[in-house]
């Protein structure tokens, strides 16, 4: 039962983190009718998890043999690109707070886009989701024979966990002031993206489109990355106990660049421009 | 016209990329899952050449080959068999789990 519990709550954890700081963000420009955007997105994510879960099982051949990690890494750098582009928005929003006038223009224009978030939480719940669903599956299957149900339920209590998780974030952020919500889960979707994008790479590695390389260190004895802390620090900032070299430079270049891009030429974040308008 | 360029280039690298993955004749060794466990569980292969790991699953439920280094997740469910290509390996041990049954299916590949 324990240990169905850390799988599920590992991974799902990255998803909960997501969709906590998307509704966040959204009840933090009073856009709360976009909700339906991340749940939509939420839902298309548990729907083709399950999909994907069904087709694994009944596919045979080539498309089992590579289809599910072509899908993977595609699902890993799509979410990089989005979060990514949600990062630079919020930068934007935070900039544009300058006046109320320009804070409405801002929000108007935030809101032509706001399906993009839907899009943020599907790659969010997706990546992880298909394999949490065979997971499960394969208890549930498991339960009647050889382990008890007690696997089942440390499981499907391993992901209600995680959600307490986010929706725990998503609370808390509702009593922090906009522009400090901004520049902390900005610095956390940067951390998350870089730990997707390196993962990313090291999956290429794997499948042999990239370079094989040694591992630059190993942690493993310190933080394990099947450990409940290190799973939750793997969905925060992307730990891994034994990166290779190009999962380092990738993960520092991804910082690198995404700083200049996002704080390279104006104020920085963190700095209140005005008080926050939407704050009694 | 450009667009076409652009195009050939693209294609281009992604057949440079993907043509050694799937010119390469690598050899195969089969792997079994059964009652959560891998047989046999220490693998020995040549070091530098790319293989392909056949893996069958016995049980009724599926299980995930999970291998840190090099970074390898593969899902094989139940009653499936799965061939999973394997980069070429340097001399040295590469240990992996079976990630759903962690405790009893553990295995090592060795290179050498």
């Amino acid at each position: 039962m324990g240990a169905t519990f850390v799988i599920t709550l590992r991974e799902a954890f990255e998803a909960a983190l997501i969709l906590g700081i998307v509704y966040g963000y959204l009840e933090k420009i009073k856009a709360r009718d976009a909700y339906r955007y991340v749940t939509w997105g939420g839902a298309l994510g548990v729907a083709l998890s399950v999909g994907m879960g069904v087709a694994v099982t009944y596919l045979s051949g080539p498309l089992l043999d590579v289809g599910p990690e072509i899908i993977t890494v595609v699902v890993i750098f799509s979410a990089v690109g989005l979060l990514t582009w949600h990062a630079w928005w919020m930068q934007q929003h935070a900039r544009f707070m300058k006046g109320q006038v320009q804070h409405r223009i801002d929000e108007a224009r935030a809101h032509d886009r706001l399906w993009m978030v839907g899009l943020i939480a599907f790659t969010g719940v997706f990546r992880e989701g298909a394999e949490t669903v065979l997971f499960l599956w394969g208890i549930m299957a498991q339960a009647g024979a050889e382990a008890g149900w007690g696997g089942v339920i440390g499981g499907v209590a391993g992901v209600a966990c995680s959600a307490g998780l986010g929706w725990a974030i998503f609370h808390g952020g509702r009593h922090v002031s906009l522009v400090r919500f901004f520049s902390v889960t900005t610095a956390f979707i940067m951390l998350l993206a870089a730990g997707l994008f390196s993962t990313g790479v090291g999956r290429l590695q794997g499948l042999g489109f990239l370079p094989a390389s040694e591992p630059l260190w190993n942690t493993s004895w310190l933080l394990s990355d099947r450990s409940i802390a290190g799973g939750f620090l793997s969905g925060l900032i992307g730990y891994r106990s034994q990166p290779t070299l190009l999962e380092v430079i990738a993960y520092v270049a991804y910082l690198v660049v995404t700083a200049v891009l996002l704080f390279g030429h104006r104020a920085p974040v963190g700095v209140p421009l005005v008080e926050d308008p939407t704050q009694p | 016209m450009k667009r076409r360029v652009a195009l050939v280039a693209v294609l281009a690298v992604v057949l440079g990329v993907a043509a050694p993955v799937l010119a390469a004749d690598p050899s195969e060794i089969p792997l079994v899952i059964e009652k959560n466990r891998f047989e046999p569980d220490v693998i020995k292969v040549k070091a530098g050449a790319p293989f392909v790991l056949v893996i069958t699953n016995k049980d009724k439920g599926p299980e995930e080959l999970d291998m840190q280094q090099p970074r390898i997740e593969k899902v094989i469910p139940a009653g499936k068999t799965v061939r999973l290509k394997m980069p070429a390996l340097k001399p040295g041990k590469y240990p992996f789990v079976g990630e759903y049954h962690s405790e009893t299916a553990k295995a090592t590949i060795i290179a050498e």
